[in-house]
Order: C-alpha cells, then sequence, then structure tokens
C-alpha cells in the first residue's frame, strides 16, 4: 500500500518523499490558461496549483529521481466543451516531461485523453462518485487505470471493488480535509470566507417545519435540536477538529489511521492524503503519520496491535473515541461492539 | 461505445410539452389513487405554495409520473409500491418512470427487483455511471434518461454575480458526453435550472432535455443528518447505516442572514434553491422555443 500525498510547491517534493510518500499530486495552472479562459479553473481548487509548467516539471524531475510518481489533477467537476482540446494537452504535455497519470473526474475529459494520450494513466477522481463495482467497470472500460473512492464508503463497499476488479488501483482516504456533501454532487464555490466560505458551513439559519408545513412537535423539536449539536460537533471534527494539530504537531481532522490494516487486507493500492492548500508541514506531518502506520503493517504486526498504535499516534484518544474523526468509523464501532464481520453495516 | 437514435431537443418545438411529477414518498400514492384521471392542477396542487414558482405552457397537461428518490439510498420505493404506481400510470395514461440515486453495492439488488417490476417503455432516471450499465445490459425495454446528477453544473445560490456561473460552464455539448450517453442507450437529459441561468442555456444540446421545477438541488452529502436522528451519538453521521427516513417528516427552511438571495432549504441529506419568478420565466421562454421538452414537477 502506496500513500498519496499533496504537493503545491517543487521544495515539498524531498520532504515529503523522505517522509515516505511514493506518489505526489499536484494542479497546475497554465499561464495562458487564464488569459484564454476567464478563468483559474483548471481543477478542483483555485488555490494550492504550481506555478506553471517550469515548476510541474522540477517536481516531476526531482519526484522521479526519489523513484516517486506524479499525477497531475484536472479534476474540476465539469468543463466546457471549449476546455477540452487545452486540457488534453496540458495532459499530453504532462506525460511529456514524464508525469505518470491525470486525476480525472470529467467524463468527456477521460474519454479524450484515453483516446489522445494513450500512455497518460488515467485516475479517476474521488469528484467522480465512482462507488460501486458497477461504476468502476464504466469507467474502466473507458481507459481509467485507477478508481480513487470519494469519502464516507466503508471498508467492506471498499474490498468489494478490489475484490471485483483486481485489474483496478484503487485508492481510498485516509487524512484530512473533509467534505460534508459527495464533491461530485456538491454544485457550489467555495467562496472567500467574508463571502461565506463553503456552503456547509456557511452560516444559513434554518428552521425545522414538518411535512405539510407546521412546526414540528415540541418533543420532535427537542430531539432535532439535540442531534444539531451532535450534528455541529461531528463538523468540528470534519474541519481539522477547528483547524488544529495536536500538541505532537500531527494534523487533527478526518482520519483512516486504524481502518488501514482493513485496508491492506482489502487490497487497496494507495491511501489518499488530502490537502493540496494546506501548509507544508503540514503535508509533512501527515506522510509521517500515515507512514508510522504502513511501516507496523508492513512489519506484519497484528491488526488490532496495528489500530491501538494507530489511535496513540497523536496522543489524545478520546478524539478518536468520539467516532466523528473516522473516515472508516465502522471499524471503531465494530471494536466496541465486537461486531468483527461487520454485520451491523447494513449499507442499505 | 455504438450510437443510437435520439431525438433532438429543437424537434420538440412542434409538439406540447411533456409534464411530469416526481414522488419520493410512496405513502403519498394513496392520495393520488383517488383520482380516477390526474390534472395539471392535480400536480401543481402537491407543490403548496410553491406552485406560484412554476410557470406552464396553456396546453401542459401530465404525461409522466415518476416515483423514487435522486439523492438517497435508502428511499428506493417497494416492488409493491412500484407495481401500484405502474398500475395508476397505465389507467391514467402516463408513462411511468422509477427515479434512481447513486448506489452502493448493496443496493444493486433491490434495484434489480424494482426494474424487474417495469413494463417495457417505462423510463428510468439514472444518476449513477454503473446504474446506467445495469439497466443497458439487464433491462434494455426501459429507457433510461440521465438524471440531473450526472449533467454537472454549478448552481450556487449565494454567488454574487452571473460572472461568477460564466467561470464553470457546463459540458452538456461536449462530443465525448454525447457518445458516452449514445453508448448507454440514454436519450434525455433530465436538468436543473440554475441560479442566473439563461433561457437559452440548453439550446443546441443533442438530446432532449427535461428540467425539473421549482426546486433545483445545490448540493447532496451521503452523510445525512436527519437520517442520524435515531442514532446512539458514535454512530451518526457515517455512511452505511440504516435510516427511519426521518427526511420524509421534516425539513429545514431558511437563508443566510442578510441577504435577499433565492428561497433555501434542507431535506434530509440534500441542499435545494426554489425557482424566483424570473427563473420561472426562463424556463418557460426556453418551453416555448424547443429548448426543453418536458417539465417535471418536484417538491423539495
Amino acid at each position: 500500500m502506496r500513500i498519496t500525498a499533496p504537493i503545491s510547491a517543487p521544495a515539498e517534493v524531498e520532504p515529503l518523499v523522505r517522509a515516505g510518500a511514493r506518489e505526489l499530486y499536484c494542479g497546475v495552472v497554465p499561464p495562458d490558461w487564464i488569459q484564454r479562459f476567464n478563468t483559474s479553473g483548471v481543477n478542483r481548487r483555485v488555490f494550492g496549483n504550481l506555478n506553471g509548467y517550469a515548476d510541474l516539471e522540477r517536481v516531476v524531475d526531482k519526484a522521479t529521481a526519489l523513484d516517486a510518481e506524479v499525477f497531475l489533477v484536472l479534476n474540476a467537476q465539469q468543463y466546457g466543451e471549449q476546455h477540452l482540446d487545452a486540457l488534453t494537452e496540458i495532459g499530453a504535455r504532462f506525460r511529456g516531461i514524464g508525469g505518470k497519470a491525470a486525476i480525472v473526474a470529467d467524463i468527456s475529459l477521460i474519454a479524450s485523453l484515453a483516446a489522445n494520450v494513450p500512455d497518460l494513466d488515467i485516475h479517476v477522481s474521488s469528484v467522480a462518485t465512482c462507488r460501486n463495482v458497477e461504476s468502476a467497470r464504466f469507467f474502466a472500460a473507458l481507459g481509467a487505470k485507477r478508481i480513487i473512492l470519494p469519502r464516507d464508503v466503508t471498508v467492506a463497499e471498499i474490498a468489494a471493488i478490489t475484490q471485483a476488479l483486481p485489474e483496478l488501483d484503487v485508492e481510498a482516504f485516509v487524512l484530512n480535509d473533509g467534505c460534508v456533501f459527495e464533491e461530485g454532487a456538491c454544485h457550489t464555490v467555495h467562496l472567500p470566507m467574508n463571502k461565506g466560505g463553503p456552503i456547509c458551513i456557511d452560516n444559513y439559519q434554518f428552521e425545522y417545519q414538518a411535512t405539510g408545513g407546521d412546526k414540528p412537535q415540541a418533543r420532535a423539536l427537542r430531539r432535532l435540536e439535540q442531534n444539531d449539536l451532535d450534528y455541529k460537533r461531528w463538523l468540528w471534527y470534519r474541519f481539522g477538529n477547528g483547524f488544529s494539530v495536536a500538541p505532537n504537531w500531527f494534523p487533527w481532522g478526518p482520519c483512516g489511521l486504524c481502518a488501514m490494516p482493513a485496508m491492506h487486507a482489502a487490497g487497496v493500492h494507495s491511501v489518499k492524503i488530502a490537502g493540496r492548500e494546506g501548509a507544508s508541514e503540514r503535508k509533512i506531518k501527515s506522510v509521517e503519520l500515515v507512514a508510522r502506520v504502513l511501516e507496523r503493517i508492513a512489519a506484519g504486526e497484528a491488526e488490532h496491535a496495528v489500530r491501538e498504535f494507530a489511535v496513540g499516534l497523536r496522543d489524545s484518544p478520546s478524539h478518536c473515541a468520539s467516532g466523528y474523526m473516522c473516515y472508516y468509523p465502522e471499524v471503531r464501532s465494530r471494536q466496541a461492539t465486537g461486531d468483527a464481520e461487520g454485520k451491523l453495516l447494513t449499507a442499505v | 461505445m455504438t450510437s443510437t437514435e435520439h431525438t433532438s431537443t429543437p424537434d420538440s418545438a412542434t409538439r406540447p410539452i411533456e409534464l411530469g411529477f416526481a414522488l419520493v414518498d410512496e405513502r403519498e400514492l394513496a392520495a393520488f389513487a383517488r383520482h380516477e384521471r390526474v390534472t395539471r392542477d392535480d400536480y401543481l396542487d402537491q407543490l403548496g405554495e410553491a406552485r406560484d414558482c412554476v410557470t406552464l405552457p396553456d396546453d401542459a397537461e401530465p404525461t409522466h409520473f415518476f416515483l423514487g428518490s435522486e439523492f438517497c439510498e435508502h428511499l428506493l420505493p417497494s416492488v409493491e409500491s412500484i407495481d401500484r404506481a405502474v398500475a395508476l400510470c397505465e389507467r391514467w395514461g402516463l408513462t411511468f418512470g422509477l427515479v434512481t440515486p447513486i448506489a452502493c453495492d448493496g443496493l444493486f439488488d433491490p434495484l434489480r427487483a424494482a426494474l424487474a417490476r417495469l413494463p417495457a417503455g417505462c423510463e428510468v432516471t439514472i444518476n449513477d455511471w454503473g446504474v446506467a450499465r445495469l439497466v443497458q445490459r439487464e433491462f434494455p425495454a426501459l429507457r433510461p434518461v440521465a438524471g440531473r446528477l450526472l449533467g454537472k453544473m454549478l448552481k450556487d445560490p449565494r454567488l454574487p454575480s452571473a460572472t461568477w456561473a460564466r467561470m464553470y460552464p457546463n459540458g452538456l455539448r461536449a462530443g465525448p458526453f454525447r457518445d458516452i450517453l449514445d453508448g448507454l442507450g440514454i436519450g434525455r437529459l433530465e436538468l436543473d435550472f440554475p441560479p442566473f441561468g439563461a433561457a437559452d442555456m440548453y439550446a443546441g444540446i443533442d438530446f432532449p432535455v427535461g428540467v425539473r421545477a421549482p426546486y433545483g438541488y445545490i448540493a447532496k452529502g451521503r452523510i445525512c443528518k436527519l437520517g442520524s436522528l435515531s442514532l446512539d451519538t458514535p454512530e451518526k453521521f457515517s455512511p452505511g447505516h440504516q435510516c427511519r427516513r426521518e427526511c420524509l417528516g421534516f425539513n429545514e427552511v431558511g437563508a443566510r442572514p442578510g441577504t435577499h438571495e433565492l428561497h433555501t432549504s434542507q431535506r434530509g441529506n440534500t441542499m435545494y434553491y426554489r425557482h424566483a419568478q424570473g427563473m420561472a420565466t426562463a424556463v418557460a421562454e426556453a418551453v416555448n422555443n424547443g429548448w426543453v421538452s418536458r417539465i417535471v414537477l418536484s417538491g423539495a
């Protein structure tokens, strides 16, 4: 199992690879893109991109020298038809300098890259919301080499895909930056904070209505309001525990460390650390955190021992015990309930 | 991928608009069953006060009736409800359509059972590429429609201006998109009408276009706040749990303080905006010009 880490500057390559990342992903906004299309939206993030092709080449050169691979994000949820040729050219240029794969969500761009840049691997972005076997088959037929699963899947669902399609690489989230909505079904932009920021933490003032428009009965309202308080607490965890770090500088936030043994057993090819826009130190500490767990797995430690080790890494197990910081909370629940086979998990 | 025949939108200008109603809560079929036939007013009445946010052509009468959810795996109707809806549509002389969501693998067997109840010619609104493959391979007599989760576009009601919206164009006219839909046997698109949308925004698309009204969806999650209501605290807000369909009993309505943005609500895992009068007018203009050939009424 490999660690896939985000980068936004050439200087991050060496420390991230030294920390344990074997795969790096980055974005770039070519200098002529904004002029041509009047938008910086080459990928899903406006910020956290490399400055241009020269930086991209430096990243690929450095990574190649360290035996790491580089993937380029072209993962906007959708592109206009006027963008496709330019994006395909970017993909070809990236392949030409030694890039390994493009991370793509838009099906038209996947088809275009597969047809025109066949040597460039295609990784289906988490933004494509591919989270069942048939959908994975669909993307494989389009030319995908890897599926990056969206957040909020279970390990059992991951295993179903890896077992059905062993020829496909599967990548799953392991750390940082949790979306509230499914990325591929969230049709908003992260506005500047003074205009509201991400919609999932914007200042909407909602009131409950019972179906038909009436106010809910008092007892129901009390339960709903208590549920809202739990939800706010979950949101706090979802957004990096209030965007904080542990006393030992490891990052807080959505985490799948203790699920890594199960992911490894399921045949996951790579675990993804999110956060291209984050500070370099956060990225490096994130890779160190994941690498320490991976070392234990590689050494053949028992699953329960690896889980205990993972929970202890940040030296604050109460956050893990909350269940709200987990990408794969069923792993913690199975342990707590003795449901070793995950029978309590009924996806539907 | 092989090409299949589909009717382009402009041809529909000479035909009356198609009108559908999409019902999520299968329990409400009982109320529909009282009608010997359904009229546009029966459909509009289901919207409550939101009916004022819809402008229909004078000749628009029901042609379709849909059942199911685009947004949640837990809201797939039972086969009994599907049978009942199919029978109602036969009585009313309408085409029935089953609406399906993004699916986890656990949903595929229930989906197969549901799809097997549909007579040939029924529509299936598809929002997952894997489900599209399933329908194409195992249910070729059904007519798949690409749902609004597959027609990606920016729909953020908070955008300060139309300029922002233009920065992220949709890819509905891209050749590969058309070829892929053709290859899957999909012959129609169902879309939202977005904030800052123009009447002609769907002109020239190679598929007949239907628009959902008067609510568009902004974002949907797999995590459901309301669906966690009955779960123990540590189990809340995670995927793969049963729910008690609390979203059918409650929703949330509101706004951002100090703004005059579109009426916004959240039901279960999905946020919606409601069409303003200007948007309803633009949709009506799109219908008049043949750029939109179907309106599907639905609540939030």
